[in-house]
Parts: structure tokens; sequence; C-alpha cells
């Protein structure tokens, strides 16, 4: 598992039990899940007003003013239409699911609400795509705080759309290994021809965040991923959007991994080490006890 | 093996022979106490005078000696950044686990990255040859260990940004 | 022609060992606060009684031969006179040393009538019988010793007492008690012997350095010999000015020395062999051969129990180099003379932190190794 899915599995498998149960006939149950996605993210699965044929699917994000700037509202009108409800309080979006009325095609729209939370953040990249290939420079960058201490800026210019993530490293270690990690990425343009070049700063963000209020300290990192319209054309920015907005958990995760195996390394050798001193100990001969208490002597 | 390396632990074998030479001792200083005297440093005249040996700048091995126990601190080699802070978790992962090493010293000298503490109470206990065998044997195996593992973090780094990059 | 015993379930070190007068009985501490007496039938070791008084490490043990009283003294600063009631049974007595420190080391005079004991107070504690308060009591020789009395041994005229410390010297003390012995005679180290009196110091190397580990007078009280950390052996000649000839030897430390006869000295220590230097006619000691010629072992067949246990513990198959070429597998601490007289010894035992006792016959030894000429 290279890769990390983007779309939420638990969401997923709880809306499709709850269809092909219903539509076996099974008398409908009562739900109410409440599951964690990354960045902060929560959906919240459960009955509108006890009516338990509907399902109703909340997210909450703790950024969804920002991307509702951006036109987020808009593209999930577009993607989930009446099935969009008024928000339950606490959450931003709700999404309703009838299983009275279940919909034709089903499976893509399960589908679909396991790919809510890429759906609202791909609002904001839809929107500055478009602005690069009308050629409008004039718009200001988009800021989205995407978690506490952490930040995604979108910016268009005519020919490229650049995206810089700010990441934050839990400890120096992790600055690190992450450093590791940013230089093959830099130098990952060999592999594909395809791919945007990436850039990485550490510490201080990169030229076109200066004299922002963008973090600078120690434990900071900024990625740049420089789109052309190769990579934001109608055709492949879908495709763009979920490697994208992905991109930081998929550098933490592999970073947690490298961690894990680090670990388990060390574990094998220090065990390893420990056998080698017990090479210094002598045997002690263990007087060895027969059933009824008699001390065994081995001869040899 | 380079060929320093082999010459830079045999002196290392041949010094902890000599310095593994440990009597029992009662302390003189204090009344019925029996304290490793290379740790206590309260009487000059029962210490023996430390012992450096170096392969490089970076790599030595710090022989300490006493009437009565041996302190052995060894800085490993760190050529980069990664290799600086894999050592240090793996110190840090061995010195935790020091009172299943037992010659292993809680915190390490200034300057080095693992010490040992032998005294006479593990010499009495145990082969005096094997536990200078253990000592050579972890010099050898931790270069090697840490360079492996950097090996590793790097083979990944690279093939989680081909996968990552391939995509687009 | 070799002897090798272990005493039964002891695989801890024996920090030390004393002989009674016909070698039937031995007392042997294994390493902790407790003396055990074992009696010799056949091959096998019979535990008698064990002393059981000391509550630190007992580090010396010396049994009178012919008085058959054992004096041991501990790390707990204490030191027994140990005598046998009717019952055969041990019974301890105190002995006033009056020293803040552990008691290193302790022997009886040749006449048995007083003991000495060194001890980490930088002291030796003079001790003899006062029989109006019925009581052991000492007297103290401090000047002047820098640091721990490390070992002892006295001349044969019961006045004299050689000490060894880790102020990395040598020292002749007279250790004359007036109250109840006679003015001695002068002998070559001197003839005003008052109670502590410094009859002769030496510097065990010019350089510095080197604690003493064993001392050892000759037979007939002329020469003493000494070994030290910096892996040498030393003789010095009252009768030749006192002259230090020392050896720096390519083993490691000695820990026990004993002449064996006038001209020859058996030291053993961390090399786990004992080896037989004797002086020339100038007085240096030369090399004259290794007591121990084994060889290395044989490991018999594996047994897939062992080969598993083996690298499941030790993380390898093979284990045949963990036992050293040696009999004695780790330092031998203690050495002492078996049979014979302090003029010809025949046999001597070694004992050491392996929990071994290795008894050497001299004679059949000579016999079997090249270049080994006993005089």
């Amino acid at each position: 598992m290279i890769l990390l899915d983007i779309n939420n599995r638990v969401v997923e498998e709880t809306l499709t039990v709850k269809i092909k149960n219903s539509q076996t006939g099974l008398k409908n149950e009562s739900i109410d899940i409440t599951v964690a996605d990354f960045d902060g993210v929560l959906y919240h699965i459960s009955n509108v007003n006890g009516d338990k044929s509907k399902i109703r699917t909340s997210i909450s994000l703790k950024f969804y003013k920002q991307l509702q700037e951006h036109g987020a509202d808009e593209l999930l009108r577009r993607e989930y239409g009446s099935h969009l409800i008024t928000p339950e309080p606490g959450y931003n979006v709700s999404v309703l699911l009838d299983l009275e009325d279940i919909p034709q095609d089903w499976q893509g729209f399960v589908k679909k609400l396991g790919l809510l939370k890429r759906n609202c953040f791909a609002s904001v990249f839809e929107k500055y795509f478009d602005f690069q290939e009308k050629g409008d420079e004039g718009q200001k960058r988009a800021v989205i705080p995407y978690r506490d201490d952490e930040t995604l800026y979108v910016e268009a210019k005519a020919d490229r759309v650049t995206v810089v993530f700010s990441t934050r490293f839990r400890n120096e270690d992790d600055v690190i290994l992450g450093k590791v990690f940013m230089q093959e990425l830099k130098e990952g343009l060999r592999a594909s021809h395809t791919a945007p070049p990436v850039l990485f700063s550490h510490r201080e963000p990169p030229m076109e965040l200066q004299n922002t209020d963008a973090k600078v300290d120690n434990n900071v990192g900024y990625v740049t991923f420089v789109l052309f319209p190769r990579h934001t054309s109608k055709a492949t920015r879908d495709n763009t959007i979920n490697l994208i907005h992905m991109f930081r958990h998929y550098l933490h995760y592999h970073i947690k991994c490298s961690k894990a195996y680090i670990q388990s390394r060390m574990r094998a050798k220090t065990s390893d080490f420990l056998k080698v001193l017990n090479r210094a100990r002598p045997e002690k001969a263990t007087d060895k006890k027969t059933m009824s208490g008699r001390v065994f002597v081995r001869r040899d | 093996m380079s060929a320093t390396l082999k010459p830079y632990l045999t002196a290392v074998r041949h010094t902890l022979t000599a310095a593994m030479c440990l009597d029992n001792f009662s302390s003189q200083v204090v009344e019925r106490h029996n304290k490793p005297e290379v740790e206590v440093r309260c009487s000059k005249e029962l210490l023996l005078t430390p012992v450096v040996i170096s392969r490089n700048e970076k790599e030595k091995v710090l022989i300490e000696s006493s009437v009565n126990s041996i302190r052995i601190s060894i800085a490993v080699k760190q050529a980069d950044e990664i290799e600086k802070i894999l050592c240090k978790k793996f110190m840090r992962f061995m010195m935790m686990r020091a009172e299943n090493f037992i010659v292993l010293r809680r915190k390490p000298m200034e300057g080095y990255d693992i010490s040992f503490l032998i005294t006479n109470f593990h010499t009495e206990q145990m082969y005096k040859h094997k536990l200078v065998d253990f000592v050579i044997h972890f010099m050898e195996e931790i270069d090697k260990e840490i360079s492996e593992m950097k090996l590793a973090v790097n083979a990944r780094a690279r093939i989680v940004s081909e996968e990552f990059l391939k995509r687009f | 022609m070799t002897e090798i015993h272990r005493f039964g379930n002891i695989v801890s070190p024996i920090t030390c060992h004393a002989w009674n007068k016909d070698r039937t009985q031995i007392a042997l501490s294994p390493n902790n606060h407790e003396v055990h007496i074992y009696h010799r039938s056949g091959s096998e070791w019979k535990l008698l009684d064990t002393l059981n008084q000391h509550d630190l490490r007992v580090m010396g043990i010396d049994w009178a031969p012919n008085t058959n009283r054992i004096v041991t003294c501990a790390a707990d600063r204490n030191a027994y006179v140990w005598t046998q009631d009717k019952e055969n049974k041990w019974k301890p007595t105190l002995v006033l040393l009056r020293i803040n420190r552990a008691a290193t080391c302790v022997k009886w005079s040749p006449l048995e009538n007083k003991f000495a004991v060194g001890s980490g107070a930088r002291l030796i504690s003079v001790c003899y019988f006062e029989s109006e308060n019925d009581w052991w009591v000492s007297k103290h020789i401090k000047k002047p010793i820098r640091s721990t009395v490390t070992c002892l041994d006295w001349h044969p005229n019961n006045v004299l007492l050689a000490a060894g410390s880790t102020d990395f010297k040598v020292r002749v003390f007279s250790a004359y008690i007036k109250d109840i012995e006679k003015t001695p005679e002068a002998t070559p180290w001197g003839s005003k012997m008052p109670l502590g009196q410094l009859m002769v110091e030496f510097v065990n190397s010019e350089g510095g350095g080197g604690w003493v580990h064993s001392v050892s007078f000759c037979p007939d009280g002329n020469k003493v010999c000494w070994v030290a950390h910096d892996s040498s052996i030393n003789m010095a000649d009252a009768t030749a000015g006192s002259v230090v000839h020392k050896l720096r030897t390519e083993y490691l430390p000695f820990l026990s020395c004993t002449w064996i006869n006038n001209k020859s000295v058996i030291a053993a220590g961390h090399s786990c062999i004992p080896i037989m230097y004797s002086v020339d006619g100038n007085g240096q000691p030369i090399f004259v051969a290794k007591l121990d010629a084994s060889q290395k072992k044989e490991s018999g067949g594996l047994s897939a129990m062992r080969m598993f246990h083996s690298l499941d513990k030790q993380a390898r198959v093979e284990t045949s180099d963990t036992n050293l070429d040696s009999i004695h597998q780790n330092a031998i601490t203690c050495l002492c003379i078996h049979s014979g007289t302090r003029e010809k010894v025949l046999k001597i035992s070694t004992s050491g932190a392996d929990g071994q006792l290795v008894i050497w016959d001299l004679n059949t030894l000579e016999r079997s190794i090249q270049n080994m000429r006993i005089d």
C-alpha cells in the first residue's frame, strides 16, 4: 500500500451494507456512527429525526469557511445535487440517502459520498485551475489552514498553478527524515517526465510566501508543486487533485513507516547484541527435577 | 573490512584485554562501600591513565580503567544528519534497556555516543575474553547497522517519491 | 599429576583458601560473607562447617597449622579468630582491629602467637592475645602507608612484616610486640626494630604506578619478591643492598606469588596460569616455565539440543572459543603452599574466580615440562 486511498472506506462500507440490507428486505436499523478522517475531518452518519430509512451523512471540516470562499458549495451542489440537505448542526455539509428511494446507480453514489472530503477540497483547486486556464493572474492567493499549524496555499499564474504546503514535523528527527524524502522528490522528476517539479525548503517559506504570515521555525517545511497546464487541464485535473490533496498524508505516513521500520530493526539488533553478550555468561548447570522430585543429572 | 578498521579493532582488543584485569576492591573512602572507582574517582592512585584509540577524528574509543572497574566509551561514525539521528535513536533504544545489558552505562560520557561500565563483579561472573569479544562485535556491527538503516530509509524515500510522481 | 577440584555446587569464585596442617581440610570463601570448611575423603569433598559471622565479603583466611586456629577478615571491617570446641564446632572470637574500612588480608606469624591484618584504612593491625583481658587486641602500623594495604607476608623471624599496597610501594616493617616476645636479633634488613619501624621501602616502578598485588619473603628471609599490576615480578635482596630487580613480563598482571625454595618463585594471576620464575646470580628474576601446558580442548560432538539452545541464547552454533586453553578459566586469586616445607615446596594449590581449586605437583611437572628445573 504505497499510495493512500482518497475515499473513506468506513463511510462507503457502512452505506453499502445499509443499502444492501434494505434491498434484501431486512428491517432498517437505526444508525449513529462517527468516523474520523485525515485533517481532523469528522463524518457523522445518522438518521434524520429518528426515521430509520433516512440516512444522513455529514462532514465537518475546521476550514470549511475558507473552502466556501473558493466555491465549495457550488462544487458540492454539482456533485450531490438534490441529495444535499441543510447541514446538521455542528457539521458543514450533509447529504441524505433515502432508503425508500435508492438511486439507480447507488454504487456510484456511495463512492461519491466516500469522496465527500476530497470533493470539499477540490473546489479550491478547480477554481485556481480555471483561473490559470483563463490567464487570470490578478486573483489573490488562496490560503487554506487545513490543519492547526499547517496551511495550504494555491496561486494561479497564466502558465502554471503553484501549490505550497506548509507542514510541521513533530521533532528534529522527523525533520531530517522528511528532508531525505523531499530530496528524493526533488530528484523524482527523473523518474517521470510528466510529473510537476517539486521544490522544498526547510524553515524558511519559499519566495512567493515571503513577507506573509507564513511561519518560520525549525520544525516547519514548505513543499511547492508547480502545476503546468498538462496537470490542470480538464482531462487530468481530477487525478491531480486526488494526488495533491493527499500529499501531506502520504509524506507523513511514509515517514512514520520508516520510523517503524527503524524501530523494528533496532529491536532485532539489540536482541542480537544481547545474545552476543550471553556468550560471555557461563552456562549455569541447573538441576533438573524428575517427576518424583529427584535431581536429574545429565551425563554427557 | 577496510584497511584501517582491522588495526583499529585489534588495538582496542588488546587494550581492553589488558585493562580488564579487575580485582575486588572495597572503598577506602566510605565505610562498607564497594563502588566502581572509575565512577567515584575519589582516590587518584586507584585510577589508571585513560587511553583514547581513534580511527579518525569521529570514530574513537575512550578506555578509562581503575582497580575494580573499567569504563569504555565509544564514538560511533556519523557521516551526515541521517546517520546522526539513527545513531542517537539506536543508542537511546539500547540504553533504555541497560538493565538487560548489565554492562551498559545508562548515560554515555560526554563527547561519546555510548559507554559501557564493567566491574569486577561482571568479570567474576562472566568470561572476560567474551566480554572483550562483545565490545568488538558491537563496534563492528553498529557501523554496519546504521549504514544499512540509512540505505533502507533512502530506498524507501526514492520508491515513495517515484511512485507518487509517476501518477501525474 | 594436576588435581582439579570443585566444591559442591559452587560456581562462584573462590575468594581465598587455606589448608589445615595435614591438608585434609580446607577453608575457603565462595565470594560472599561465609567461610566453608571442607573435609577431603578420596576425591570427594564433604562440607563440615560454615563459618557464618561476617556480614560482607570475606577477604582473607589463614589457618595456623600447629595451634589449629583459623583467622578470617572481611570487608565488614572485622576479623575473627576461630577455635574448635569439644564437638569440633568452630567458635569465633572477635578481634579488636580498630579500623573503619575493609580488612583486606590476614596472615598468622610463623610462631602463631600473633597475626597481621591489612586494611583499606591505610594501616596494618598487628594482633596478639592479651591474656589479662582474654581478648585479641591490636597495635597499628600507619606511617607511611598512603593507600589500601593489599598483601602481607611474615619474615621467618616472626618480627618483620612485608606489606604491599595500592600506593605502588612494598615496605618492610617491624611488627615487634614487646609485651609478648623477646627483643629480636639483627637481620640483614636492620637491627633496630621497635614496632612500626620502616626497615626498607621499595618503589614498584620509577615512573610510578603498579598496584602491588602480592608479596613474599623467601624461606631464609633475606629476599623479598612481589608482583604488581604493571605485569612485573620484582625481587630485592637485603644482603645485596636491597636493589630492586624488575622483570616486566608479557603476561597479564599477577595477583599472587610465593617462593617454593630460596631460588624460585611461582606467580599466578589474570593470565590464569601459574608461572615459575627463578632468581639468577645477579638477583634478577628470569622466566623458567609455565606450569600449565594444557592444549586447546577438542570440543566434543554437539548434540542437536545443545546446538539449538546455543543458537537461541547466543546466536551461534559453535561454542569452541568459550573456554580458555588453560585449566583455570578465570583469574587465579590465591596461591598456597600445599605440601613440603617452605625451603622445598612439593605441591602448591591455586584457586580463582572460576571456582576451581587446582593442586599442582611440582616434582611430576618438573619431569614433564621441558626447561623446568627446580633447584
